[in-house]
């Protein structure tokens, strides 16, 4: 009974196509028609393939964005070219300090236009209600205060220069040094201007709230003076993490970080050397990537398994279809270009389905505790990924079509 | 609905909406600009050092002989005071009662000379009576002897008695001398820079951390230069130098070389913190600047350049 009326189908249609039987677009219709015949079938591939596009976009854009927030820090100090520090530092958080002289020696060497100390170490915080939080301690040069946060909500950075005044970031504020709150159990109350906290028994008064892209370990950023960091910090006999230096304009970096090494014996390295720097030591001693690395694997290889077994069941399914199209003479060439339609068809749009699901995913996440970061490199990332994918799934199918005897149309 | 058409605008409007979210997360971080701007040399090749104002006499800690009591200030942060001048005075009610102890003890040795002169004169009478006599039988010979020694002894007690005039008069030197050195007085023409006393309070004598007085000439200002000594094989006397203000890189000077001194000194961090860290060695060269170029106050601190010889050439010294 089914094959009477599949053969009826076919008669049908073969009296309709014999018209224009050479005519792509017919044929483009053709495969469209036998693709989404059965809407099951291409609702399975479609969403294999949006599973395997979304998996494939949004762990690498998580993974980016843990990254990236491992020299965050770096980055938001975007006003110096060059960082100069103890030869042996290995990243951004890894401190060792150098003696105040050096900051003299780095400013002497030609080609500098001027070189400011930085201070920045890890100092407890005592809170309103007797705990401790370990804090991020900036400290910046007194006089021009370089390297400050980027974005200030609440004062200005010039109201660093007020006594005792430190300015926290605004998650810090909000979160890990904010107030207990009155009610057991509810939430804490924010820091305000005007709070004032205890660094290492010393009294700090916050004169500014700023935001700062969110760090690695996610502890509260202070930002202070030099001095007053360096009388913040415990007595040791050197205190100065970092020099921050700006070329001469015209001054080429490598070349200036070559000089400064040769000079001084300390490392330096342009913004972006120390940033890849910082990201080289988290690839190769947390095991980060390795997690996300087999997060990708397996969203391809289900995605795969998914959208290939389907779609190459959708192509045996329409195989009495490709045999009429073979019989009436339909070159191989035409009907390996309408399943590659199919294969393209379904991949944009799964494809377009996952990155949108994605990006809704990063939105929605934007205000969060979340790490995301999404590149146009991962749009092409996932869209090679998908490809490769339909390309998997279209080949068993071409194979079969290929390989088919237009004789099957009349076998029982 | 039409499954055919519904996808493919989902999938359409997905890739646009990532596509914007991927331009929309990405943008640069601003960046923070500097407060004021960074002051940067003048000159090609220079060595940086941080420089401390001083006045050309350099800060007078001003000391007191003697510990005491503080009794009047008689000047203010701000004076200009000449040489000689007096600073303070010291409680000096004791010494003054001491003076006048050792006066009383003066007119008690005076009176005395008085006294031994008057017996020198009645001894002198009686013995030259008995001189006078020329027939040996109408004295006793012992009476003669005795009345020659009461003159002699007479003498002597006279010069006893003036000698006690002498000690005495030393004696009130001393003490006018210990009532001078209550009173602090300037040991040059200058500024009181600072005041650390005030009446009432115990000036301890020695050297203090914290000095009682600080007294510099202003009329000249200099600037005290630590150069590092890894740099101080590069510094040339007769190099230009100059001068920037912390805070305002407009404001700057061009430094003359006063004097370098010889001896290199270990740095002290200028944090003005109690426990000064030592660093390293520096040596310290000091340059003279004309004071109306900046508003500039002792103890403030600069950025000081000072032109060096290129040395990239053979590239510094490595460490």
């Amino acid at each position: 009974m089914n094959t009477l009326v599949r053969c009826q189908f076919s008669l049908h249609d073969k009296l309709k196509l014999s018209l224009a039987i050479r005519e792509l677009k017919t044929m483009n219709h053709i495969a469209i028609k036998m693709l989404m015949g059965d809407k099951g079938k291409y609702l399975g591939i479609v969403m294999g393939l949006t599973f395997a596009s979304l998996i494939m976009t949004q762990q690498p854009a998580i993974f980016l964005g843990l990254m990236s927030r491992s020299y965050s820090f770096i980055s938001d100090v975007g006003l110096p070219d060059i960082w100069v520090m103890d030869a042996k530092v290995q990243f951004i958080d890894d401190i060792k300090p150098l003696q105040d002289t050096e900051l003299y020696r780095v400013r002497g060497i030609s080609g500098v236009k001027w070189a400011m100390p930085m201070y920045k170490g890890l100092l407890k915080a005592r809170l309103v209600d007797g705990t401790f939080q370990t804090c991020n301690v900036v400290g910046l040069d007194d006089a021009t205060l370089i390297g400050g946060p980027p974005v200030m909500l609440e004062g200005k950075l010039a109201d660093l220069r007020r006594s005792d005044g430190i300015i926290v970031d605004i998650d810090g504020a909000t979160d890990k040094l904010g107030k207990p709150s009155p009610i057991p159990g509810g939430k804490t109350i924010p820091l305000k201007v005007g709070d004032s906290l205890e660094l290492n028994d010393h009294r700090a008064i916050i004169v500014g709230i700023a935001k700062v892209t969110r760090t690695f370990q996610s502890q509260p950023v202070i930002y202070t003076t030099y001095s007053r960091a360096k009388s913040y910090a415990p007595k040791e006999r050197k205190l100065l993490s970092f020099v921050l230096v700006k070329a001469k304009p015209g001054q080429d970096l490598t070349e200036l970080t070559r000089r400064i090494r040769a000079a001084t014996g300390l490392a330096a390295y342009t913004q972006k050397e120390f940033m890849s720097l910082t990201y080289e030591y988290f690839m190769h001693n947390t095991g980060i990537p390795i997690n996300f690395g087999i997060s990708v694997l397996l969203g391809f290889i289900v995605g795969a398994a998914i959208a290939g077994q389907t779609f190459y069941n959708s192509t045996l399914e329409n195989l009495r279809q490709f045999g009429v199209l073979k019989a009436m003479g339909t070159s191989n060439w035409i009907l390996l270009r309408m399943i590659l339609l199919q294969a393209v068809l379904v991949g944009t749009i799964g494809y377009g389905l996952g990155v949108g699901l994605t990006a809704i995913f990063g939105y929605s996440m934007r205000h969060s505790i979340l790490a995301f970061k999404f590149t146009w490199e991962l749009l092409l990332f996932s869209g090679t990924g998908v490809s490769l994918i339909c390309i998997f799934a279209a080949l068993i199918s071409i194979i079969k079509v290929i390989r088919l005897e237009p004789a099957i149309v009349f076998k029982g | 609905m039409q499954i055919k058409y519904t996808l493919p605008i989902l999938a359409v409007a997905g890739f646009l909406f990532a596509a914007y979210t991927v331009v929309n997360s990405n943008k640069p971080i601003p960046v923070a600009a500097a407060v004021a701007p960074p002051s940067s040399a003048p000159f090609k090749s220079f060595i940086a050092g941080a420089g401390i104002v001083e006045p050309k006499s350099r800060n007078i800690s001003i000391g007191t002989p003697l510990p005491g009591i503080v009794k009047t200030l008689v000047v203010k942060v701000g004076d200009k005071v000449k040489a000689g001048a007096p600073l303070f005075y010291l409680d000096d009610r004791d010494t003054r009662a001491e003076l006048a102890v050792k006066l009383a003890d003066l007119a008690k040795a005076k009176a005395d000379v008085g006294i031994e002169k008057a017996s020198l004169v009645d001894t002198k009478t009686l013995s030259n009576l008995a001189e006078a006599i020329t027939d040996r039988r109408a004295i006793s010979s012992e009476e003669l002897l005795k009345r020659r020694n009461a003159l002699l002894i007479s003498t002597a007690k006279l010069d006893s008695a003036k000698a006690l005039v002498q000690q005495a008069e030393a004696a009130l030197a001393d003490t006018q001398t210990t009532l001078a050195r209550l009173v602090i007085e300037a040991p040059i023409d200058g500024e009181v820079l600072q005041v650390n006393i005030r009446p009432g309070e115990f000036a301890q004598a020695g050297a203090l951390t914290t000095p009682l007085l600080v007294l510099g000439n202003m009329d000249q200002l200099h600037v005290r230069v630590d150069i590092d000594e890894n740099d101080a094989w590069r510094f040339a006397k007769n190099s230009m130098a100059v001068a920037f203000l912390r805070g305002n890189r407009n404001f700057k000077a061009d430094l003359t070389l006063a004097y370098v001194e010889p001896f290199v000194v270990p740095k002290k961090s200028l944090t003005g913190d109690s426990t000064e860290r030592v660093d390293t060695r520096v040596l310290q060269a000091l340059y003279s600047f004309e004071r109306n170029q900046l508003p500039v106050y002792v103890g403030q601190q600069m950025d000081v350049f000072i032109e060096a010889k290129d040395s990239s050439d053979n590239g510094g010294a490595p460490l």
